[in-house]
């Protein structure tokens, strides 16, 4: 479904360059849940961002569905990112304004889909997520679970091929993480929803079928869940980011 | 033994710690004052405006020169003073608003100075300093400002009392003295009420403030949708009340408006999220959702605000159309009067039978008479022989018909109010002289016709006058016919009664005149140098002392007129400087103090539509989408204060056709082009503002 290619991200003036991508090289399969991980500064979210298109590549290419992401003009990417992608970000970025229902229903308004049926699709997506009490309600009048949970809906409810997710935990306390990475695995095997997750957190990392290792902007290792249990995935998981020489609060 | 400082720097820290802290204070407040002025430039611009507004009207206070221009102008200061106290409450409320808007911006800010220690008073020492320190910029280029204003509005002066203006930049001590008071005022009152809201504060209010949010003002919906429902029959109903004219309906419709946009505003803020919400189809199509939220978002904290901005503008609009009003009725009244000098008097002579005739009363034919002696208006004769040139002049009577068929006729078909119960008369022999006096060609009547000299409001009823079956439209004395002949409309004197008849008169031969009985006398006089204030004043004295005033008797029977051209142009300037100026005075600063509120609103949510647009960029929106967003949230947010002023001020600006002499409602005095320059004057204002702000937002939010 994805194909990432020797890709390379430069950053800064002649003088002083900071290479962030190194050559990054990997595939993901449809129905693939990935997750991405890495020290601060390794790298994590400049591939995140060459993949959404918000950020371009210096080298290398990204294909998703057949479509060479780097040849797209501006206009094109702008169609692409709101037919193929999904947003989850670790502030839920949801717009104050708008009720949980209109920040859903926005995903649809923006790729123009029939006024009439708008609220129907936001109803049986947030249905599937356990959030239909909340529709009516703005985003300050409900907790960070929830607000994450809408984020969710509204990177799915317009049947956006690939979720791409930053830090989706992170402003979250435990309980409302783990209820929000097992809806992330129900989208996953469920609805067939195509997940790539950038994470700090080995715990969230173990949710996923395949982690990625960042380090110094290559991909320094790649570990398959398979028919392993979850505690026994997290505990590979942090043995290698002992090995990758992360800090206490990285592996936490 | 402690060893002396070495440096004057060392020294004042050592011996005057509360001075070195003052000085960092000052600092702080400079450096907070200087972003202050950058983040709400709109604010700071309005206030040097201001400045120099209040700055040019007291210019004209205390301007020996333009106050000594006519003894009219004496009531000037007053006026002035009296608006600029109003002034000076809307800036108050404005600088008040936006510090108080400041704070809470900045509350966190300033709770954080707590936090590391800085006691209340300093803090409010701090923010107040600031304040002042914009006051003060503010002031000095504002009335610097002021002094071209000034020669601006001197020249208009100069201009209206027809006096040839000379450019000459001067600064008025007495001028900038009072409006520092003024701005002294302003400051105290914003500072004052800031100062109590900081001290009144914890730590934790200050850093959470920001989080308030306003409450919906009612929160049940039947409540609101009553409320709507009946805010907009108070609307129906004071604008009708408005149109009447009348002073109590005037105070009652007044009222009215007031309780329909507090009303409207209150009740539409919580009534149009509802409206979507069962109308999911409308809420959902391109732009829309984005702009009924920010809209309904931006009514739900602001809509008290809102109304009392919707209030101003309808102050704002019913003062410039009033002001143009004003200013094109004092302009037709003063051009109205075509003579130097006009004097008339009912009184046609004491002595004299009824039947005597004109000339025995006022032999003016009579070569061994003086003129100036044997007439009714001698003592004018004389005083105006001795002080001024006299180019033409003449002594004639009024008659009066025996019924007022045209007059009955105008009444019937058209908006004339009679004065007279009949037709006024002159004799084709005065009305000749008299044109060829004034400069007009010379009118033709044919035997057995008599023409008509009105004002041309009345042309054309009178021109289907002698086509009119229902009117006996010919002239019957003592069985002659006369026949309608030409319809003249030069300026005649006719604007009130007491000139040449009201409105309109019939020009008859003389001998048919002549049989008709004699209403008034009039004397009309053309010199070759205007009429000076002095002699005007001299003029009266004669009128008052010999009785022409009829002791402020006025009826139809009884009265007396005097009128000087040059007098009238004077009456017209300082009523204008009296009037219309003020009105204008006041209408800009309240156009520009809301405007401004509104946009600071606008620019202050600059991160939050940022934020948004950048979510939509993310989300795939595309540019042009997004301009379009922009665009429409931004005309809604500026429409919709204005739009309720228009519904109220359209039909108020074009009833003044019926409150007012339809004559001065005519041409470019129409009612339709006071609307357009009053609606095009405010929407000019009001397009800079929103330009501005249009112009930083989307520099600022589509990147």
């Amino acid at each position: 479904m994805l194909q990432v290619k020797n890709i390379e991200k430069y950053y800064g003036s002649k003088n002083h360059v900071t290479k962030a991508l190194d050559r990054v090289s990997f595939d993901v399969e449809k129905g693939e849940f990935i997750a991405i991980m890495g020290a601060s500064g390794s790298g994590k979210t400049t591939l995140l961002n060459c993949i959404s298109t918000i950020d371009a590549v210096s080298a290398g290419s990204i294909v998703l569905e057949g479509t060479e992401i780097s040849e797209l003009a501006e206009r094109e990417l702008a169609r692409f990112r709101r037919e193929r992608l999904g947003f989850v970000f670790q502030d839920f970025n949801l717009l104050d304004t708008l009720t949980i229902e209109e920040n859903i229903g926005l995903a649809l308004m923006l790729n123009h889909s029939d006024p009439r049926v708008v609220q129907k699709q936001v109803t049986e997506v947030c249905e599937k997520l356990g959030i239909t009490d909340i529709l009516g309600k703005f985003p300050y009048q409900v907790s960070g679970g929830q607000k994450q949970r809408a984020a969710c809906a509204r990177a799915m409810v317009a049947g956006q091929s690939l979720l791409l997710a930053d830090e989706p935990t992170g402003a979250l306390d435990s309980t409302a993480s783990k209820n929000l990475l097992e809806i992330m695995t129900q989208m996953n095997q469920d609805m067939g929803a195509t997940i790539l997750m950038v994470t700090h957190d080995a715990y969230s990392a173990g949710y996923a079928s395949r982690v990625l290792f960042l380090k110094d902007g290559k991909i320094f290792n790649e570990l398959l869940r398979g028919k392993r249990s979850r505690p026994v995935f997290y505990r590979e998981i942090l043995n290698v980011l002992a090995l990758l020489g992360g800090d206490l609060s990285d592996v936490i | 033994m402690l060893s002396k400082p070495n440096t004057p720097d060392c020294a004042i820290r050592t011996a005057n710690p509360d001075r070195q802290k003052n000085s960092l204070s000052l600092k702080i407040s400079f450096r907070n004052a200087r972003r202050q002025a950058k983040d709400y430039l709109v604010y700071f611009v309005t206030i040097v405006m201001a400045a120099a507004l209040i700055y040019s009207f007291n210019g004209l206070v205390f301007s020996k020169e333009l106050l000594e221009l006519s003894v009219r102008m004496a009531y000037l200061p007053a006026m002035i003073v009296f608006a600029s106290v109003v002034v000076v409450c809307i800036i108050g409320w404005l600088v008040n608003y936006t510090t108080g808007f400041m704070l809470s911006r900045r509350s966190r800010e300033l709770g954080t100075y707590m936090l590391i220690g800085l006691e209340p008073k300093q803090v409010t020492g701090l923010f107040m300093k600031e304040n002042l320190i914009i006051g003060i910029a503010a002031f000095v280029p504002g009335t610097l400002m002021g002094s071209l204003l000034f020669q601006a509005l001197r020249a208009i002066l100069l201009t209206l009392f027809g006096i040839s203006y000379h450019f000459r930049l001067s600064f008025s001590p007495k001028a900038g003295g009072l409006t520092l008071v003024y701005f002294v005022l302003i400051y105290l009152f914003a500072q004052l009420k800031c100062r109590k809201r900081i001290r009144s504060m914890k730590i934790h209010d200050l850093i959470y403030y920001e989080k308030i949010n306003e409450d919906e003002v009612i929160q049940k919906s039947s409540r609101r949708r009553r409320i709507f429902v009946i805010s907009i029959v108070f609307g129906i109903m004071g604008t009708l009340l408005l149109m009447v004219g009348s002073t109590i309906p005037s105070f009652a419709g007044a009222a009215c408006i007031i309780v329909f946009l507090y009303g409207f505003f209150i009740s539409f803020s919580s009534g149009v999220p509802a409206w979507f919400e069962s109308r999911p189809e409308k809420k959902y199509r391109r732009q829309t959702l984005l702009v009924f939220r920010t809209l309904s978002a931006k009514l739900a904290s602001m809509g008290i605000v809102m109304a009392t901005i919707s209030l101003l503008f309808t102050a704002v609009l019913i003062s410039l159309g009033l002001g143009m009003l004003f200013s094109r009725m004092f302009h037709f009244r003063a051009e109205q009067c075509c003579f130097d000098l006009f004097v008339s008097d009912t009184d046609i002579g004491v002595g004299f039978a009824e039947t005597d005739s004109f000339e025995q009363r006022i032999d003016c034919t009579d070569a061994n008479t003086d003129i100036t002696a044997a007439g009714k208006f001698r003592e004018y004769a004389d005083y105006l022989h001795t002080n001024l040139s006299v180019a033409d002049e003449l002594q004639y009577p009024l008659y009066l018909s025996e019924d007022g068929v045209l007059t009955d006729y105008l009444e019937a078909n058209t908006r004339y109010s009679s004065f007279y119960a009949a037709d006024m008369v002159m004799k084709y022999s005065d009305y000749a002289a008299l044109r060829a006096m004034l400069g007009y060609p010379q009118a033709v009547m044919e035997p057995g016709q008599y023409l008509v000299h009105c004002m041309p409001w009345l042309k054309n009823a009178i021109e289907k006058y002698s086509l009119s079956a229902e009117y006996d439209t010919s002239v019957i004395y003592t069985k002659e016919k006369l026949a309608q002949g030409n319809v003249y409309t030069e300026i005649f004197n006719q604007y009130l009664w007491g000139g040449n008849g009201y409105n309109f008169i019939l020009i008859l031969p003389d001998d048919v005149a002549g049989k008709y009985a004699m209403h008034s006398i009039c004397y009309a006089v053309m010199t070759d140098e205007e009429i000076q204030e002095e002699q005007y004043y001299d003029l009266r004295e004669i009128f008052y002392r010999t009785g022409t005033s009829h002791t402020g008797i006025f009826d139809v029977e009884n009265y007396g007129t005097i009128e000087a051209r040059s007098q009238k142009k004077r009456a017209e300037a300082s009523e204008v400087a009296m009037f219309v100026f003020p009105l204008y005075y006041l209408a800009l600063i309240l156009t520009m103090t809301t405007v401004t509120i509104l946009t600071i609103h606008q620019l202050s949510e600059m991160s939050r539509y940022r934020q948004q647009f950048t979510l939509l960029r993310k989300f795939g929106m595309e540019p042009r989408e997004m301009v379009k967003a922009l665009r429409a949230q931004f005309a809604v947010y500026y429409a919709m204060p204005a739009v309720p002023p228009l519904f109220i001020t359209v039909p108020f600006i074009l009833n003044f056709e019926n409150i007012v002499e339809p004559e001065i409602m005519t041409g470019t005095g129409g009612a339709l082009m006071i609307l357009a320059v009053t609606l095009g004057l405010f929407a000019a204002v009001y397009a800079v503002y929103i330009l501005s702000a249009y112009t930083g937002l989307k520099r600022n939010v589509l990147v």
